[in-house]
């Protein structure tokens, strides 16, 4: 069975910068769940964008094949409709843009690059409805505009909202037990739980081992100093608590 | 050119600005001996006005920022009598026209077209028609607003506009009548000179809704002059969609005097014409009176458009609220020119004014100047602008969920722009109507 994702040493930077990113090696199948876990600075964030092709990146030696293809010169809306979903540390607030209006857009644009016909208003709303019951989030989210006004709980819930409505095949969780209270983390988790699927790959990327006491990972990567210094399967983040990052840090 | 020396026998000392000669010859060939002397008299006086004025220059203020170029390069007259240009059809204004509006007036270079026009069968107390018609029937309602509209101030166009204008609308309504449904006029200009003149006069405690909009073809010049007289308690929502040519010119200034507890509502959008400016000048001469401006400058390509609200607190108690927004792409350039001016003794003013601005690009560029002149003690008065460019985070936020960069621009151009028609507090017909102008703009940015 082909890989969802293969990262072949993958060197990237902020363009003009020094490498962040120093010979990433990493493999994901469908139906996996990673955890790529790391100190302040390791370059999480750096994986999250780069994977996402966040404009300001720059990939200066290796590769990243999805899906069997090269992603390299995909800009991020492209990987967006070919399956590849990043759910933000930080969601951004757009004034003016209509929550609802915007994941339509979003839905009809993934939905036209798989050949499936696009949702007029009656068909969207009845998605939604399914969605938010399975993810049991109230639909007054949906009546604002994008983030805005939003807590810190019910913009992560967003995302992951978004996430069940886009069915990506690969989700990226950039620290999304970030800025959560453990109520809001619970329902978080629960929702990703409810949307691993043998025909998607989740990897999450956080700082903190709690995140993995509800969102059991089947591998778990360290990531120090640009590179995975260390991989197995969950026991190595609990091990983590305990010893701390800077053994495998001062390794790497 | 010849220049009767009689035009200037009685200011002998004023200067008749080289660039008008072309333009008063013009004027003169056109004079019409069966017009009321009244009238004539009126026009000899605005040409002299104008003749004295000359084009604005960069040295004044209030153009300093406006390239006047398209219009100074070479003269533009109005056609000859017996010149005639075809009439739009019911298609070509259709994009344009408002469903809702029962009373109906279409313009072609000013110029009355019936066919598609329906100012009959209209409600007691109400005139609606073309300004020849009323010179016809209401003569008095022209006269009492004409005297006092243009000859005041260094207004050099809307002196050649009182000189020139051959058409226009007038809507007079009689104190105490309401009507709810808008009255529309949409202006047709194919590639012409127009100078076009418009009154919209309320009676006390009337109240209506007017909807302008401009479109045309060709390098035209429409120089519109508009007089608003709301009396004690009127109120006006005047709404104005300016789609003309990219290759034309439209110059519109208005002028509006509101009396004790008046209510003027005004949303501009401008998408047309290369050059535009809208003078919009406002006196509050009774208490409690109140004027609301809500407009946006849509720009791409080499267009340049200005923006020019002027209000007048002269009483106390009043209020007003200006917000306008642009949007600059291309080589376009945006000018903000807005000034709240409190008289002594005007106190418990209530005046705000907000310019905002959204460049796309980096040809684009913005001058804005909003400027308070506070003569009064107690009063609550701000004023802002900003220039920003779209947010890379949300363009970047909508593209990671899968929406090209075409769409997503357009998402945050239409939501940065729409509240202006939000704001508006317009019926939801209007700012359906609003929205779906917006949008069609939209469909073209690149």
């Amino acid at each position: 069975m082909t890989n969802l994702l293969e990262i072949h040493d993958l060197h990237a930077r902020l363009t003009g910068g020094r490498d962040i990113l120093k010979g990433i090696n990493l493999t994901v199948k469908a139906g996996e769940v990673h955890a790529i876990m790391g100190p302040n600075g390791a370059g999480k964030s750096t994986l999250s964008s780069v994977l996402a092709g966040k404009p300001g990146y720059e990939v200066t030696a290796g590769h990243i094949l999805y899906q069997g293809t090269d992603l390299a010169g995909l800009p991020p809306d492209e990987r967006a409709r070919n399956g590849i979903f990043l759910a933000f540390q930080y969601p951004v607030e757009i004034p003016g843009v209509n929550n609802m209006y915007f994941l339509r857009a979003a839905l009809n644009a993934v939905r036209k690059q798989r050949g499936i016909a696009e949702l007029d208003a009656a068909q969207f709303l009845k998605a939604v409805k399914a969605k938010l019951n399975l993810l049991d989030i109230s639909d007054d989210l949906l009546k604002r505009a994008v983030n805005v006004g939003f807590s810190g709980g019910e913009k992560k819930r967003n995302e992951i909202f978004q996430m069940a409505m886009l069915e990506p095949a690969l989700a990226i969780l950039d620290e999304t037990d970030s800025g959560l209270d453990i109520d809001a983390l619970r329902a978080v988790a629960n929702g990703v739980n409810r949307l691993r699927d043998p025909g998607r790959a989740i990897v999450m990327i956080t700082h903190y081992q709690r995140l993995l006491d509800y969102i059991e990972p089947d591998f778990v990567h360290v990531l120090a100093d640009g590179k995975i210094v260390a991989s197995g399967d969950k026991t190595l983040a609990t091990d983590l608590e305990e010893r701390g990052y800077a053994h495998l840090a001062s390794a790497a | 050119m010849l220049i009767s020396p009689a035009l200037h026998e009685d200011r002998g000392m004023t200067e008749i600005k080289p660039e008008t000669v072309p333009y008063i010859a013009s004027y003169r060939a056109g004079v019409d001996t069966a017009e009321p002397a009244w009238l004539q008299a009126r026009r000899q006086a605005a040409i002299e006005q104008f003749s004295a004025l000359g084009f604005p220059s960069r040295r004044d203020e209030a153009w300093r920022f406006t390239n006047l170029r398209p219009l100074t390069k070479a003269p533009k007259l109005p056609a000859l009598e017996g010149v005639s240009r075809p009439d739009p059809t019911s298609e070509g204004i259709e994009a344009l026209s408002f469903p809702g509006a029962p009373h109906r007036l279409v313009l072609n270079n000013s110029s009355i077209v019936p066919a598609l026009s329906s100012v009959a069968n209209l409600p007691d107390g109400v005139w609606f028609g073309s300004v020849t018609d009323a010179l016809e029937s209401r003569p008095e309602l022209l006269k009492s607003a004409f005297d006092a509209a243009d000859l005041a101030g260094n207004q050099p166009f809307a002196a050649l506009n009182a000189a020139m204008f051959k058409g226009g609308f007038l809507l007079a309504l009689e104190p105490g009548v309401s009507i709810d449904a808008p009255f529309e006029i949409i202006h047709v200009n194919a590639d012409a000179t127009s100078h076009v003149r418009c009154a919209i006069l309320l009676g006390a405690g009337a109240s209506a809704t007017v909807m302008e909009s401009f479109t045309g073809t060709g390098a035209g010049w429409n120089n519109i002059v508009t007089w608003v007289e709301l009396d004690a308690a009127a109120k006006l929502r005047h709404v104005k969609v300016q789609t003309e040519s990219q290759d034309a010119i439209h110059l519109s200034l208005t002028r509006a005097t509101l009396a004790r507890a008046a209510g003027y509502d005004s949303t501009v959008l401008s998408f047309g014409a290369l050059l535009s400016r809208e003078d919009i000048q406002v006196a509050l001469t009774g208490e409690g009176a109140d004027f609301t401006l809500n407009g946006a400058y849509l720009l791409g390509g080499q267009q340049e458009a200005n923006f020019a609200p002027i209000v007048a607190h002269q009483v106390p108690g009043c209020t007003s609220r200006q917000i306008v927004k642009g949007v600059v792409g291309g080589q376009a350039h945006g000018v903000f020119l807005g000034s709240i001016r409190v008289f002594p003794g005007a106190d418990q003013t209530d005046a705000r004014q907000t310019n905002r601005n959204l460049l796309l690009n980096t040809g684009a560029s913005v001058d804005t100047k909003p400027e308070l002149e506070i003569l009064a003690d107690d009063v609550k008065c701000s004023h802002g602008a900003t220039i920003g460019d779209l947010d890379d985070a949300a363009l970047f936020y909508l593209q990671a969920r899968g929406i090209d960069t075409v769409m997503a621009r357009r998402m945050l151009v239409e939501a940065f722009a729409a509240d202006v028609i939000d704001a508006s507090g317009a019926p939801a017909p209007i700012r359906e109507h609003l929205h779906s102008q917006l949008s069609a703009w939209l469909e073209r940015l690149p």
